[in-house]
């Protein structure tokens, strides 16, 4: 029975090859070249004692830039991969999903640039001579700072894959990989692809801080921008510190528009829902590169040729014995739990000597002091967030009520939220020093530089989501000013401010590390912190000390955790979802 | 299609469950028997309908059959041989599509060939030929989005059939779609199923559409629910196609009325004279109530008392447009109340019922709560009130689902609140999750 209907999509098949095909090819050559190119950087021969200052040109600038942005992305692949498999695991057996949750909620709460001295130290020693070292400390600490949201992100659109796509696919016998491919991935593609835009976006704060560092009172300097821009800081440099940036607002642009904007636009079509979105995400490159062939024609000859190999092998899988294949899973199972064991043991002596170490080095003063300059720090992450709140809660609605504004607004602030916060500070510090303002209170601004954005975009995405017919109801019965905030605004915008304050909050703790101790040439600026004092400890290399402090720090975000986000989460999340 | 006795007997039965239960824990942790010793064989060239209420179990078993739920007891088969996950023979139809809207018309259906072993050609051309079949022909690139839902369902059921299943699964596959999509595609499922070179043989279905079952089903099966059991076993010989005003189709389809209604609604042993009788059927036992909002019997009294004529169930389902199923549940509520008697098939009014209707709000209320006063489910919890003040609804769960072993114990708790809120006997508060009796007069309250 064939249909009359007219076909209901006309896909304007392209015959072959065009122009957009020969520039495609172009850019993917232009990439491997520059991979190769900026990859030799790493490999290079390095001393600490003898290195090299960075050049003060700014014609040297597009290549630090391409090292920095080499970096990210290294970084952002293996927490991609670190984050699925982990996300998946957790997701599909019990047993690791104990086990796994717990540790990324600890993890994410610890604020791993204080622990950025201990990892440049063990990355050296393992590349000796080699710049492969720092490289891998830096690019850890960019992996720490994002892996954490792209994991918890996976795993829950893991779990809230509808049931019904599951039951189809095990009727039809899907293997897990096919599974995986055909169901899973594809549902959790659109948060997948949301989390990483965020968290690459958080990630130059981390290269920015992590590419000059001072270890064991040793200077470090990765090639790269944030290096170029603590060197322009230490000399006073203007015009560097201008193009440094301009060069870093730069690459976060051109992240945005040639990488994320474009991925979302595609994703849109993994969203689970049936329905049509109403105002899709647009990208103009998403558009020209649409129809590329060059993509087809891999997918036709590549795609093809590997199902067929993987077939081949699944055919072979399937003929192998049974008992050969039990065994083989015996093996595999007696050699992870062996590898698990020797790992718990490491662990557990690393963490018995430095127990030891603690207990010798450790007062109950200097815990006392370490707790009081904690919570000098907390008072200034709470005072940043009133604040922020205050200030942009408003402007935040407003914006989301106009949506001609909210289209490029919400761009901007997420810009503005990847902007790395030390990369400001020429410009607040002169202007600290100039009008004789104490650090103390100065570097609320500091981290509220940084980390206020999150709370403008959520409120935006808040007030954008209020839907149309609560505010007509609400024009219907006069509803004004305080009234209306009271009644539809504020709870509106709830859920989601929540969810900005606690990305806020996790952001300010990091933050103060950078922020409560800055430097502009020969003027240092100190405040009375944990931040600054962590940021002390490390640079005089005194690791009880580190520990102590990053450990007081992780046990104020986990108490703030649990104590107050969760709860909001819980509060928002029953009294005030919209559906 | 039609398969002589004998043919049954040679042949294993394509699927088969031996003696099957099946245990739930429920959202509050609590074990829920969903269904009980279920003995049920679908034979080759059969098209099987399941029957029942929602709730009674049906999905349940279905996946049970198909291998996609474990049974808590005894087997499922396939083919004679006992089945461990998945039954490789059988796929299924859902009732929510389950499409993977990232995947055009082709590649959804395409899914269904995927733990095959088939060449590139060989899928593809299989894919051509089940989409041709159910009438897809010029949609193979759009995707899932762009197509109504008559069409996604075709979608489904092509997917369900490229790789020729020896059972075919419909799993309330026609309830989502309109009335005229699903009539529609019900007839073009008979015809494949009829003709010989669509390679379908044996069909179930589950359903809660009695005329949707005896429209298309061989063989019609009622499962009764709390816990769900197999209750009537009907065959339906009617040639194709069929006619709903055909008076066999109609004799088939009041057996199953009266089936389902004698179920929920036994008739009592003997005739005790019930109106006027303030202490009815004394119920020392613990009764399940019907998960029915206090508003629909109230709206059913009004139907009652508005349009005398109406006078059996399935009239009254009609007029009111909900499934028969749904209808009882109601007409079960407003029985419990004593608000109605239904000898046999038909409602009538009590005299207390005719008072109540007749009655204004706060009448209404206080008839509403002497009678909820007289089900022990409401007694017990009460008297606990009476000393407390305050229970902790956990605590109340917990009795229910101690006492009533076959219910929701979570959604009979959520009932039993909204009546007891209207007969202003209890209120319930969400955030500190206790039960307690609320102060002063609550009149205002209004049924939703």
């Amino acid at each position: 029975m064939k249909s009359t209907a007219p076909r209901l999509v006309i896909h304007e098949e392209r015959p072959g090859f065009g122009w957009i095909d020969g520039l495609v090819i172009l850019a993917l050559l232009g990439l491997f070249w520059s991979a190769l190119h900026f990859g030799k950087g790493m490999l290079v021969n390095f001393d600490p004692a003898t290195q090299q200052p960075l050049s003060r040109s700014p014609l040297e600038i597009p290549y630090y830039a391409g090292r920095t942005l080499m970096r990210m992305w290294i970084a952002f692949g293996f927490s991609l991969s670190f984050a699925v498999s982990t996300g998946y695991l957790a997701a599909k057996n019990t047993k690791a999903r104990a086990f796994i949750l717990p540790a990324l909620d600890i993890l994410q709460s610890v604020p791993v640039l204080g622990f950025l001295s201990a990892t440049v130290a063990g990355f050296m020693a393992l590349f000796p001579g080699s710049l492969l070292g720092v490289e891998c400390a830096a690019i850890f600490a960019i992996f720490t700072g994002q892996v954490w949201n792209i994991a918890f992100g996976f795993y829950h659109s893991m779990v809230t894959v509808p049931n019904d796509m599951q039951e189809a696919a095990s009727i039809y016998g899907l293997t897990r990989w096919q599974r995986f491919m055909t169901v899973e991935l594809p549902a959790s593609a659109h948060s997948l692809i949301w989390n990483s835009m965020m968290a690459f976006g958080g990630g130059w704060f981390f290269v920015a801080q992590s590419e000059a560092i001072s270890v064991m009172n040793k200077d470090i300097k990765l090639p790269g921008l944030g290096s170029y821009m603590a060197q322009a800081l230490e000399r006073g440099d203007n015009s560097a510190a201008v193009w440094a940036i301009v060069a870093m607002i730069l690459l976060i642009l051109i992240s945005d528009q040639l990488v994320w904007r474009p991925l979302l636009a595609w994703a849109d079509k993994f969203k689970v829902e049936l329905t049509e979105s109403s105002s899709p995400p647009t990208s103009w490159i998403y558009n020209l590169f649409r129809g590329v062939y060059i993509f087809t024609w891999l997918h036709d000859r590549i795609g093809r040729w590997v199902e067929r190999l993987l077939r081949r092998r699944k055919r072979n899988w399937k003929r192998r014995p049974l008992k050969s294949r039990r065994l083989g899973t015996w093996l595999w199972r007696g050699v992870g739990t062996g590898l698990g064991l020797w790992l718990g043991l490491q662990v557990l002596a690393a963490a018995l000597d430095a127990a030891h170490a603690l207990q010798s080095a450790l007062t109950f003063k200097l815990i006392g002091h370490i707790a009081w300059l904690g919570a000098l720090t907390l008072l200034r992450v709470v005072s940043m967030l009133t604040l922020a709140t205050l200030i942009w809660t408003p402007i935040g609605v407003w914006i989301g009520f106009e949506p001609r504004v909210a289209r490029f607004a919400q761009p901007l602030a997420q810009i503005g939220a990847s902007f790395p916060v030390n990369m400001t500070f020429p410009i607040v510090v002169s202007f600290f020093v100039a009008n004789r303002i104490s650090m103390n209170w100065g570097s609320i601004l500091l981290i509220a530089m940084g980390t206020q954005w999150y709370i403008l975009f959520n409120v935006i995405a808040g007030a954008m989501a209020i839907p149309n017919d609560l505010k007509e109801a609400a024009l219907v019965y006069g509803l004004r000013n305080w009234n209306l905030w009271r009644t539809l605004i504020l709870p509106g915008i709830f859920p989601f401010w929540v969810t900005g304050a606690c990305t806020a909050a996790g952001g300010a703790w990091n933050a103060s590390i950078v922020a409560e101790l800055a430097t502009w040439g020969e003027t240092t600026l100190k405040a009375d912190g944990l931040g600054a004092y962590i940021a002390a400890v490390t640079r005089t290399g005194d690791s009880p000390l580190i520990v102590a402090s990053i450990g007081v720090m992780s046990f104020f975000v986990i108490v703030m955790n649990k104590f107050i986000w969760r709860p909001l989460y819980g509060f928002a999340d029953r009294r005030f979802r919209l559906d | 299609m039609n398969i002589t006795p004998s043919d049954k007997d040679d042949l294993p039965p394509v699927a088969e469950l031996c003696a099957v239960s099946k245990t739930f824990n429920t959202a509050g942790g609590h074990e829920l028997k969903v269904l009980e010793n279920i003995n049920l064989a679908v034979h080759d060239g059969e098209f099987l309908a399941l029957l029942g209420q929602s709730g009674s179990g049906k999905s349940t078993l279905l996946r049970c059959l198909t291998g996609l739920v474990a049974p808590s007891a005894g087997r499922a088969l396939s083919g004679g041989k006992t089945c461990h996950g998945v039954n490789p023979e059988a796929s299924i139809v859902f009732q929510t599509f389950a499409l993977y809207p990232w995947l055009t018309v082709e590649q959804n259906v395409a899914v269904g060939l995927m733990a095959r072993n088939v060449t590139w050609a060989a899928r593809d051309a299989a894919v051509d030929r089940a989409i041709e079949l159910i009438g897809l022909g010029n949609y193979h690139t759009a995707y899932p989005r762009e197509l109504s839902g008559g069409m996604r369902q075709r979608v489904g059921i092509a997917r369900a059939l490229v790789a020729q299943p020896k059972l075919l699964c419909l799993d309330e596959a026609f309830s989502a779609l309109d009335v005229l999509t699903g009539e529609n595609l019900r007839q073009e499922l008979l015809t494949l199923w009829r003709s010989p070179e669509s390679g379908l043989s044996s069909i179930f279905m589950v359903t809660h559409n009695i005329e949707e079952a005896v429209e298309m089903a061989t063989r019609i099966v009622v499962l009764f629910p709390r816990p769900g059991r197999i209750g009537l076993v009907l065959d339906n010989p009617l040639p194709y196609p069929r006619d709903s005003r055909d008076p066999e189709f109609q004799r088939l389809v009041s057996v199953i009325h009266e089936s389902i209604t004698t179920m929920a609604l036994p008739d009592l042993p003997q005739d005790i004279p019930l109106s006027g009788q303030p202490v009815s059927r004394g119920r020392s036992r613990m009764e399940s109530i019907p998960l029915v909002p206090v508003g629909q019997i109230l709206g059913l009294m009004s139907i009652l008392r508005d349009s005398p004529e109406l006078s059996n169930i399935y009239d009254i389902s009609d007029e009111i447009g909900k499934e028969f199923g749904e209808t009882i549940a109601i007409v079960k509520a407003a029985e419990i109340l004593d608000f109605i008697d239904t000898p046999q098939q038909d409602v009538r009014f009590t005299e207390l019922g005719r008072r109540f209707v007749d009655a204004d709000r706060l009448a209404r209320r206080e008839i509403f709560k002497a009678q909820v006063l007289k089900l022990r489910l409401f007694q017990i919890i009460i008297a606990t009130l009476e000393e407390t003040e305050e229970v902790e609804a956990d605590q109340v769960i917990q009795d229910i689902a101690s006492a009533l072993p076959y219910d929701n114990p979570e959604k009979t708790f959520q009932t039993m609140v909204a009546w007891g809120r209207y007969a202003g006997l209890m209120d319930f508060n969400a955030n500190t999750r206790t039960v307690f009796v609320p102060e002063g007069d609550t009149g205002e309250y209004v049924p939703m």
